[in-house]
């Protein structure tokens, strides 16, 4: 009898996990628009702006039903190494620094530098999705004074009386193309024979100290809010220093592919809107009237037709 | 083996002690800053630690209050002095600095002068006192001289600290050792980073050393066993 009904347990619990394994008609994987949509997590840079722009593209996507975390790293050196491991998978970028950092060559146009990003992104499976007209690359700021006294409009101007102002630059300026290397092979401007104090690059002590009198030139971000703050004169770059540096979301080609198309479109749409005017507007909201990035980045969504 | 090379390498390097950024010039602006914000300490802690620790009057403000400098991070310091700085042309780096070590420097030199004076046995107090001594000759020729070990023992905890803690002034571009570290750190070079840390905590270590010598120097033989530890033993005359 006992044998009887151990064969018998045995069949039934052969038949139940048979039947359990040929649920779903024996089909492999479902197919991309059918499955939950995959996690996302969005890095950003530290600064206010990465953290704005992070927000911009998170919310449009939970829009879209993602579920989307948001992952601060203190700077790119940190966040790029945790994109590199799959920590996170999407990261709003500026093109021009991003395809130095990673060895490829950046020139004043877009459409080259997207090229040379893309090119350099792909051995490492990761992509970079349309750029924005918006554009924040790195600018040097005077005084409205000081451009009077010394006739300051363009950075050529300035290379005249570089050595009569006290610069601040950021401690990594001997080694960023934009700064150090740059000012000298572009405009001549030798940063070791300077006067210099240093702060960090676009941070609100730079625009402080310039504001205060204590630097007479500083680096600061092109759509920084302190330069419509403090009523600063940002030099033209004539002789193009300062490559591409539109905003775009990279993001790791594993999420690409498991996402369904509205993924990449609603990315797309979002930074079809996103010019440089508006990013500068989006900062002094930030900035100078101390609105949440959160509440600041829903009300371009919905300003802008992007979310409903 | 090879890292440690790298490092030798660094310190052996022309731009580490020539020009406006040699190892040099910010060891100098270290010992500034450090040496500043140590007499500062002093000239304003000590008062207030003699003052209550002789009377044992009002120690619990004073003491409560140079706590709560302890508790506020120096960098937060730094951030809310900086502009204010700036604003009365008082400089760059060095005022905001100094400002946060000072504050740095007060608690354990608060603290502990407060302590050694109370914990000179009372019976010498009361002697002195019969033969005649007034409050300043007793703090003179009783009180300083047994409290000395503890009192000595804070004003080494705050030198400690602050030169350790002066390397923060690097973040708003002061002259100090910190610029090594934070330079290294923006251009991702591992030996900088190693030699600005070695050297800080070499000088740290050094203060510490020579405030300890101090310490054995000052305090009188007889009460040697019980520096730094706490009350001197009340039965020995």
């Amino acid at each position: 009898m006992r044998r009887y009904r151990t064969a018998a347990l045995g069949a039934s619990m052969l038949a139940l996990v048979v039947s359990a394994c040929s649920t779903g008609g024996g089909s492999t994987a479902p197919s991309a628009s059918e499955a939950t949509k995959p996690a996302v997590t969005v890095g950003s840079e530290g600064f206010d702006e990465s953290q704005l722009l992070a927000e911009i593209y998170a919310q449009a996507l939970e829009a879209h039903g993602y579920t989307v975390t948001r992952q601060d790293f203190a700077s790119r050196k940190l966040a790029l190494p945790a994109f590199d491991s799959g920590a996170i998978n999407l990261i709003p970028e500026y093109i021009g620094s991003l395809v130095r950092e990673l060895g490829g060559e950046a020139t004043g146009d877009t459409a080259e530098t997207m090229t040379n990003l893309a090119a350099v992104l792909e051995p490492k499976d990761q992509s970079v999705l349309d750029a924005a007209p918006a554009q924040d690359g790195d600018g040097f700021v005077v005084r409205q004074e000081t451009a009077d006294q010394f006739s300051l409009v363009t950075m050529s101007d300035l290379a005249e009386v570089a050595g009569e102002l006290k610069w601040g630059l950021p401690l990594e300026c001997s080694d960023n193309p934009s700064c150090g290397p740059g000012l000298n092979s572009v405009y001549g401007i030798d940063i070791a024979a300077l006067q210099v104090e240093n702060l960090g690059a676009c941070s609100g002590e730079m625009a402080t100290a310039l504001n205060d009198g204590g630097i007479g030139v500083a680096e600061l971000c092109t759509t920084q809010a302190d330069i419509e703050r403090y009523n600063f004169v940002l030099l033209q770059d004539d002789k193009k220093l300062i490559p591409a540096q539109n905003v775009a979301p990279v993001v790791r080609n594993d999420l690409l592919d498991a996402a369904p198309d509205d993924f990449e479109s609603t990315l797309n749409a979002v930074s079809a809107k996103l010019t440089t005017d508006e990013l500068t507007k989006l900062n002094v909201l930030v900035s100078v009237n101390q609105e949440s990035i959160e509440d600041v980045a829903a009300q371009w969504l919905t300003d802008q037709g992007l979310v409903t | 083996m090879d890292f440690l090379g790298q490092v030798v390498t660094w310190f052996g390097a022309p731009e580490q002690w020539n020009g406006g950024n040699s190892i040099p010039v910010h060891l100098l602006g270290h010992l500034a800053l450090s040496g500043s914000a140590l007499l500062g300490g002093l000239l304003i802690a000590l008062p207030i630690g003699i003052a209550i620790g002789h009377t044992g009057r009002g120690a619990f403000l004073a003491i409560a209050m140079a706590n709560i400098g302890r508790a506020i991070p120096s960098i937060a310091i730094l951030g809310i002095v900086f502009p204010i700085s700036l604003r009365l042309h008082l400089g760059f780096g060095f005022v905001p600095t100094l400002i946060a070590l000072v504050a740095l420097a007060i608690p354990p030199i608060v603290t502990n002068t407060y302590a050694a004076l109370r914990e000179v046995d009372r019976d010498l107090v009361e002697a002195g006192r019969g033969m005649g001594m007034g409050e300043l000759q007793l703090l003179a020729r009783v009180e300083l001289p047994v409290g000395a070990g503890l009192l000595l023992a804070g004003i080494r905890t705050a030198a400690v600290q602050v030169v350790a803690t002066a390397s923060l002034g690097a973040v708003i571009s002061a002259d100090c050792l910190g610029y090594f570290v934070l330079k290294g750190i923006a251009t991702q070079d591992r030996p900088q980073i190693f030699a600005g840390a070695l050297m800080i905590a070499g000088l740290s270590l050094v203060t510490e050393l020579l405030f300890g010598a101090l310490q054995s120097r000052v305090v009188s033989p007889g009460l040697r066993s019980a520096e730094g530890a706490g009350a001197p033993s009340g039965a020995s005359a």
